[in-house]
């Protein structure tokens, strides 16, 4: 299994207004220093809640974000150091769909033209055998051929997610990048969406890189899975270790908040693990480990010292004080 | 005994391009003191106007309440006059809706709208309102209240305007708490925060509450019955327990299934074909029988009455026949 995108220590920091105009400009840092390997064929999913920098570090590894600093290797060559047209030519193999497909589709443009104007612009192919191969994606993801001439307001959110599926899917990418690609839509359409995806992942062999915030959704896509939290990876491996036996005390917050169909209000349940408050503001991050003021196992030296990323090539935990979740949320010496 | 809010064949109609649609279709719900009832469906299953309907806020017209009944302990909403209906909001029924930022109002400070939902149904100061609504905040978890009480709802995160929203709702100790998706905007550490919070609340003040949602795992934790509505209409009414683990109506059934669950893996997830029909198209017959794997010639010709066939009411001939 080949490693189809290695991102090394990703950084992006935006600037932020002067205070004054000769004081140093100050920055914030929305992605520190993030590394992650996608394997050809696989999903690799980003959790992580609102303002983590999950999706801005999937932008950074493919350029639609600037990055700071750091490699972004794809099929061999890192993408941050080429020239904009090399750039260019690399979009045909990553493409990305997005999170709310009323706003991601031209409202003045037929669909067909919509789901061809990527091979347009890329030059791919004869007018006819892009017409061809328009028709041949809109039955793959499901939709009716006769469906081609009418406007992006004639469809539900979930068929319009499928045409983005289709426009993203036109160059026969290796990289489909998946920014919260079924969160706008009701339950019963987001499993029609997630069923594609899957089927789809299986027929043509592609990778995905899949951003949400709902554990359950990921735990049904992606094989790997990293925990975003301020901006940084906290916790990654794969997909049964990291459900199974989370060692971060903020996944294992996340997958204690989610709600679950295995909690009943009529068995008193309680929630075993409860966490306060908001994460911390991204301009001052705090000194030490940026979930420490939430943390129920905080420590002197979570204050102090930043963790880093660390354990076996499968699963890696930034924590001081990795482990199973205990009794009442005290630290383990 | 007869439920604190008692909904009986509630029709509402809506005057649109496409001619008159019924919105909600005779939909009776109840729900008793210190119980919690989950609404569930997907979006334009009239679950929202069912809770617009008990606080009066239809707009009328286009909407219009072409009959049933909503008693709030006895008393009856439905042609209630709009200042009868102004001492009722807030103080007996009060609503969380679902998105804190528009639903505050930016240029006055948090304690101060508070302040004035406490002042409009009681006879107090403001000075007193004020210090009420600080206690309140406290009471939501809101840390340094008094100093918080001044701020700006931009000041504050999503979650923090949900808990003052809440402290608002609760201000004057509504006897009914409906919340319309009260958390779908927010993280799900918030989220879960936000629950937990719902729940002491309700131990507290003994308040019923009406969550409307569209997501099975919040019923799970949340509601102590439910009712699924689908395209205006209560298909399945029962307690959460035997909703969840004997759905009957396929739909109901449907929506459980094609949620993904943290605690299991399967390689595909069931899903329901189709989308919701459009109010104007329903056409006669079951709402639900074009997206239905069971559906038969019945279904097409005859609408399924919300009716107890066994376990608990169901909407479905085919529940009601036992082909389902």
């Amino acid at each position: 299994m080949s490693v189809l995108l290695d991102v090394r220590d990703l950084t992006v920091r935006f600037g932020l207004p002067k205070p004054s105009m000769f004081a140093p400009r100050p920055y914030l840092e929305a992605v520190r220093q993030v590394s992650f390997t996608l394997h050809e064929g696989r999903a690799l999913g980003i959790v992580g809640e609102s303002g983590s920098g999950k999706t801005t570090a999937a932008m950074a590894a493919i350029r639609l974000v600037a990055a700071s600093s750091g490699q972004v290797i794809f099929q061999g060559e890192d993408l941050l150091t080429l020239s904009e047209a090399d750039m260019r030519a690399r979009r045909r193999d990553v493409q990305l769909i997005f999170q709310d497909p009323y706003s991601s589709l031209n409202p003045r443009a037929r669909v067909a033209d919509i789901v061809r104007e990527p091979m347009d612009l890329m030059g791919i192919g004869t007018p006819e055998q892009r017409q061809a191969r328009v028709e041949e994606l809109f039955k793959l993801v499901g939709l009716r051929p006769d469906q081609l001439s009418l406007f992006p307001h004639q469809f539900s959110g979930g068929q319009r997610q499928r045409i983005s599926i289709a426009r993203a899917l036109t160059t026969n990418p290796r990289l489909l990048v998946c920014d919260e690609p079924v969160s706008a839509l009701d339950v019963a359409i987001q499993a029609q969406i997630l069923n594609l995806l899957a089927k789809l992942k299986a027929e043509l062999g592609l990778s995905y890189l899949f951003i949400s915030h709902d554990l359950g959704v990921v735990r049904h896509v992606c094989d790997d899975v990293a925990v975003m939290y301020l901006g940084k990876i906290v916790e990654i491996g794969a997909r049964s270790q990291l459900f199974d036996a989370p060692q971060h005390p903020y996944t294992q917050a996340l997958l204690s908040a989610a709600p679950s169909l295995a909690r009943r209000k009529s068995q008193g349940y309680v929630r075993p693990l409860k966490i306060s408050g908001d994460p911390p503001s991204p301009i001052n991050p705090p000194k030490g480990c940026a979930f420490a003021e939430r943390c129920p196992k905080a420590q002197q030296i979570c204050r102090s010292t930043q963790p880093t990323l660390s354990g076996a090539e499968g699963h890696q935990v930034a924590c001081h004080f990795p482990g199973p979740a205990t009794e009442a949320g005290t630290a383990q010496p | 005994m007869s439920a604190l809010l008692q909904i009986e064949n509630l029709q509402v109609t809506f005057n649109t391009r496409h001619g008159q649609v019924t919105a909600l279709d005779s939909v009776s719900l109840s729900v008793n003191a210190g119980e919690t009832l989950g609404v569930v469906g997907e979006s334009g299953c009239g679950k929202s106007i069912t809770a617009l309907s008990v606080m009066g806020l239809i707009p009328m017209p286009p909407g219009r309440i072409a009959g049933g009944s909503i008693r709030l302990n006895g008393e009856e909403l439905v042609g209630a006059s709009d200042a009868r209906l102004r001492g009722l909001r807030g103080s007996e029924v009060a609503m969380i809706f679902q998105e804190p930022m528009t639903s505050l109002n930016p240029v006055f400070s948090i304690g101060d709208q508070i302040a004035e939902a406490i002042m409009l149904h009681q006879n107090v100061s403001y000075d007193q309102a004020f210090k009420d609504a600080v206690a309140l905040l406290d009471r939501v978890g809101i840390p340094s209240p008094d100093r918080r009480a001044r701020d700006y709802p931009h000041q504050l995160s999503g979650g923090m305007r949900q808990r003052v929203m809440i402290a608002m709702a609760v201000s004057c100790r509504p006897k009914v708490l409906i919340a319309d998706e009260p958390t779908t905007a927010l993280d799900v550490t918030v989220q879960a925060q936000i629950f937990d919070l719902l729940n002491e609340i309700q131990r507290d003040f003994g308040a019923a509450i009406v969550l409307i949602t569209h997501d099975m795992g919040a019923i799970s934790e949340m509601a102590d019955r439910v009712a699924v509505m689908y395209a205006g209409r209560v298909i399945e009414e029962a307690s959460a327990d035997q909703v969840l683990d004997s759905p009957q109506h396929p739909y109901a059934r449907g929506l459980i299934d094609c949620i993904p669950v943290l605690g299991k893996q399967e390689t595909e997830l069931r899903e329901i074909p189709g989308v919701v029909p459009p109010l104007h198209m329903l056409g006669q017959g079951c709402a639900f029988k074009a997206r239905c794997a069971h559906a038969r010639p019945r279904c097409g010709v005859e609408k399924p009455l919300l009716r107890n066939h066994g376990a608990h009411p169901v909407a479905c001939h085919g529940a009601e026949e036992g082909w389902v």
